[in-house]
């Protein structure tokens, strides 16, 4: 059709045309140019912002931690740190026990029967459960267990908050692991006759364990990280834990952060920070180990 | 029993422990839902009533005198804060991850990628310490007088400037929340676009950046919409940073954009200890009831997510 | 003398086919001619002195057995390596008085003067007309009506419009995959290129579809300049007016197709041809 336009040949013989492209290009260049500065800037703004949140967190933190924060108890407004530290490793222990079973049976389950209903049903629903906020499960956690059962706020109640807190994340990853492991080792362990539970137990499992190991270690992160959920279930306690599941109530880390930034003491404060700078230090740690870990194993990218 | 089975009980705690606790949830604030009613979302009003006064019964549940729940003013702190954390971070988030896949020599993306991806690890109450100690005081004191003067024509951008804790703080630190989550699932998306499309782009004879915005992005636009939505869900029920720097307004909507406010999410936390003073334990069930919404809410927001993104063949999302 | 290329930079190989090409009087003006190309993968040379001419309103076809340069050859007339870091070609191509892989070169300009056609079709996210639209719009501000005509024009040379008139507005993506790649066709040459380059365009189609594209390839060159590469040898006898044979990085022989499949000079372009590697 349209013969004007199927003359071919064209471009170096069109003077004018060849000047309107010129300059229309130099046009688009600038945009682009404009471009790249705006999505230099977006990450300029939050190379900066997290800068400096982590600088102030070193910083002021690091400046406030002194060896009684790590050899005594609080006193108050001050004193150390040393009953909020133990409680969120046992807290962050406790739940990881009450989760690992739970989270890795069902990503094995989401993994190796991928295509049942229940499978995708766990699979959608720990999605979703990722998004409930914490506090959610903290209330839930206060009105059935602290209230309900007559536990008091105590290491209990924490721990099973925490640990429906961090079922989706160790039921992702156990999955994400396990589908990566190859369906030829399986079905060759198939093929000599070993059944499913053999199979998933032997070969499956320990192959994909290194990202379990993963999955699990970001999930104690997530729960030395969480704070909500905590103030509803494990109270505060200026004390060691004395070795009560109920009844007494547990100190922690980010607690310390939140209460004793608010209080008019400087003590306090300096308090909060090493608090702070604690939660991030152990949060970023286990973070930057377990990336490590997968990258090894992925060989770079 | 096989070993299917023994598997499949182990991993029901999962699916049984989300529906518990919205069950749970439900059944427990029913009292407070009767009550309530629907100006519990209508009405800006959380009042106690008189808890020296002698409990009567109303629409068959026992109250103080005087007592009534309408949660209106948090529910648009809650929307407005998230509202204006996507503003923000949406815009940042797309550069961000236009920057580390496109912009970024492959052997500093590396690092750089993985410093964005250690910010979504920072717990929320250090974002909270960081709000408090340092981003409130110097808006305060500095920014928002200056902003109120100068744009104060605009609606919502003039009055009293406050404090610094209000709605703005709260939706920056909610913005730097979620921007590390936006610009890693991006990221990982233009990376993922094979490269014979940014090819064939050039082939035409544009810019590489036009490249990326004008193909590459809209390629992964369905992983844009679901990881916005994913990240809505995520502030809508961010809890200690909101706390820390929102004022904790009590029973106003917000006049201007510096105003304190409040979150659901924040608010269970704040009137815990108030709500225990109501003998009747309505006040503590209307909280429940506050969890009730929130949770519906986030159920949707994560959901309609997943969807989108199930569609958009993104079967692992971050978590 | 009738042959275009009769300076001294030419190089042996050419030197050898260049009287028999120019014997069977096919050779038109050459749009491109390539002297002493060569290509480098980082410290990995893929091309090694490289001489060949692309007639005006022909099509060359490079063949030879996997890894042997062809593609990077194609690459390298649309500057694509440039996408990438570590990847360099010195020598010359002249196209019109420029050195294409010479500094200096706006390649933007250059890629609007040199479409390209992959192997495997990559239609844009967006609609029929938009694919279409982009490339034209990148370079032009054709009003409403001049766009639809150059959408329909467009569409008409490659072969398609018959079959999307009733869906523009579709989504690519929604196209069989003979269909994208006439779109993919139909996109490059909207932009009214010069040169259209065709890294292996039928390797991912069904045989119907293949058929449609060499119908197309033999319609295009009355308008446009034609390099392809190919490894398919009955595609190159059906379509190409010249052929170049291509191996471990170098140039070995060219001519016109007939005398390239009858009557090869050199003993390893009758090896590959007729089967003995590749």
């Amino acid at each position: 059709m349209s013969g004007v336009m199927a003359s071919g040949g064209m471009g170096a013989g069109e003077p004018a045309r060849e000047a309107a492209r010129l300059l229309r290009m130099r046009r688009r260049r600038t945009w682009s140019v404009a471009g790249w500065g705006l999505c230099a800037i977006g990450f300029g703004l939050l190379g900066i912002a997290m800068g400096w949140i982590l600088l102030m967190v070193l910083l002021r933190g690091f400046s406030a931690l002194t060896p009684t924060v790590f050899l005594e108890v609080t006193q108050g407004t001050g004193g150390g740190l040393l009953n909020a530290i133990e409680g969120t490793l046992v807290i962050g222990v406790g739940s990881m026990i009450l989760a690992v079973p739970f989270g890795v049976a069902a990503g094995l389950y989401a993994a190796q029967f991928s295509h049942t209903l229940f499978a995708r049903a766990i699979r959608f629903m720990a999605d979703v459960l990722v998004g409930v906020p914490s506090i959610v499960l903290g209330y839930f956690g206060y009105v059935t267990m602290v209230e309900g059962l007559g536990w008091k706020f105590s290491l209990a109640a924490a721990c099973i908050t925490i640990a429906i807190l961090c079922l989706p994340y160790i039921c992702r990853t156990t999955e994400l692991a396990l589908s990566q492991v190859p369906a030829a080792m399986q079905e060759a362990a198939f093929a000599l006759g070993a059944g499913e539970g053999l199979v998933a137990w032997r070969i499956a499992l320990p192959v994909a364990m290194p990202g379990v190991v993963t999955g699990i270690l970001l999930a104690f992160a997530i729960s030395v990280g969480e704070t909500a959920p905590l103030i509803y279930t494990a109270g505060w306690s200026s004390y060691m834990w004395n070795g009560q599941l109920v009844g007494s109530p547990v100190g922690y880390l980010t607690y310390a952060i939140w209460a004793f930034i608010n209080e008019p003491f400087a003590s306090a404060n300096a308090l909060a920070y090493a608090a702070a700078f604690l939660v991030t230090f152990i949060v970023l740690l286990i973070s930057v180990t377990a990336r490590l870990v997968l990258l090894r194993r992925q060989g770079g990218r | 029993m096989s070993f299917r089975r023994v598997l499949a009980v182990f991993a029901a705690v999962l699916p049984a422990s989300l529906i518990a606790v919205r069950l749970f949830l439900a059944v427990y604030s029913w009292p407070a839902v009767r009550f309530n009613g629907l100006g519990f979302i209508t009405s800006t009003s959380w009042n106690l009533g008189n808890t020296y006064g002698s409990p009567i019964v109303r629409n068959g549940v026992q109250v103080l005198p005087g007592a009534h729940y309408g949660i209106l003013f948090l529910i648009a702190g809650t929307l407005l804060s998230t509202l204006i954390a996507l503003v923000i971070a949406v815009p940042i988030g797309v550069g961000a991850a236009i920057f580390l896949a496109e912009a970024v020599p492959a052997r500093f993306r590396m690092w750089l990628s993985f410093f964005v991806e250690l910010l979504a690890a920072v717990p929320s109450v250090v974002f909270g310490l960081w709000g408090y100690a340092v981003l409130v005081p110097l808006l305060g004191h500095y920014v928002f007088p200056v902003m109120g003067r100068v744009l104060g024509f605009v609606p919502f951008l003039g009055g009293s400037t406050g404090s610094g804790s209000g709605l703005l703080t709260a939706g920056i630190v909610l913005s730097l929340m979620i921007v590390p989550l936006i610009a890693a699932t991006l990221r990982d998306a233009i990376l993922a676009e094979p490269m014979v499309v940014r090819e064939s782009a050039a082939a035409l004879g544009v810019t590489r950046f036009e490249a990326v915005w004008k193909v590459v992005l809209p390629g992964v636009r369905k992983i844009l919409i679901g990881v916005t939505i994913l990240a809505t869900g995520r502030a809508l029920g961010e809890t200690m940073a909101v706390l820390m720097v929102s004022g904790n307004a009590l029973n106003y909507l917000p006049p201007n954009i510096y105003s304190p406010i409040s979150t659901m999410a924040a608010f269970i936390v704040s009137q815990l200890d108030s709500a225990l003073q109501d003998p009747t334990g309505l006040a503590v069930r209307s909280l429940a009831e506050v969890a009730l919404v929130l949770s519906v809410i986030s159920l949707g927001v994560n959901t309609l997510a997943r969807l989108v993104l199930y569609r958009a063949g993104l079967k692992a999302a971050r978590v | 003398m009738t042959a275009p290329f009769g300076d001294e930079a030419m190089s042996t190989t050419t030197n050898d086919s260049a009287p028999a090409a120019a014997a069977s009087g096919t050779v038109a003006a050459a749009k491109i001619a390539i002297r002493n190309l060569d290509f480098f993968y980082g410290s990995h040379q893929a091309l090694r002195g490289v001489t060949l001419d692309f007639p005006e309103r022909q099509v060359t076809a490079l063949i030879g057995p996997s890894g042997c340069g062809k593609s990077t050859l194609l690459r390298c007339l649309n500057r694509m390596y440039d996408l990438y870091p570590g990847q360099r070609a010195t020598g010359e191509a002249m196209m019109d008085g420029m050195n294409i892989i010479g500094p200096g070169v706006d390649l933007d300009l250059l890629r609007s003067r040199i479409g390209m056609v992959f192997q495997k079709p990559t239609p844009f996210p967006m609609s029929i007309r938009e694919n279409i639209a982009f490339g034209v719009r990148l370079h032009e501000r054709p009003s409403r009506a001049q766009m639809e005509e150059r959408v329909e024009w467009a569409l008409t040379r490659a072969a398609l419009w018959d079959e999307v008139k009733d869906r523009l507005g579709a989504p690519a993506t929604g196209l069989s995959g003979g269909q994208q790649q006439r779109l993919c066709i139909a996109r490059t040459i909207a932009v009214k290129p010069e040169v259209i380059l065709l890294d292996e365009p039928t390797s991912a189609l069904d045989p119907i579809s293949t058929l449609k594209v060499e119908e197309l390839i033999d319609e295009l060159k009355r308008d446009f300049t034609i390099a392809m590469v190919t490894h398919n040898m009955q595609q190159a006898a059906r379509v190409a007016d010249r052929v170049a044979f291509f191996y471990l990085g170098e140039m070995v022989e060219v001519a016109d197709a007939g005398t390239m499949f009858t009557a090869p000079r050199e003993k390893r372009t009758q090896d590959y041809i007729t089967g003995r590697f590749g």
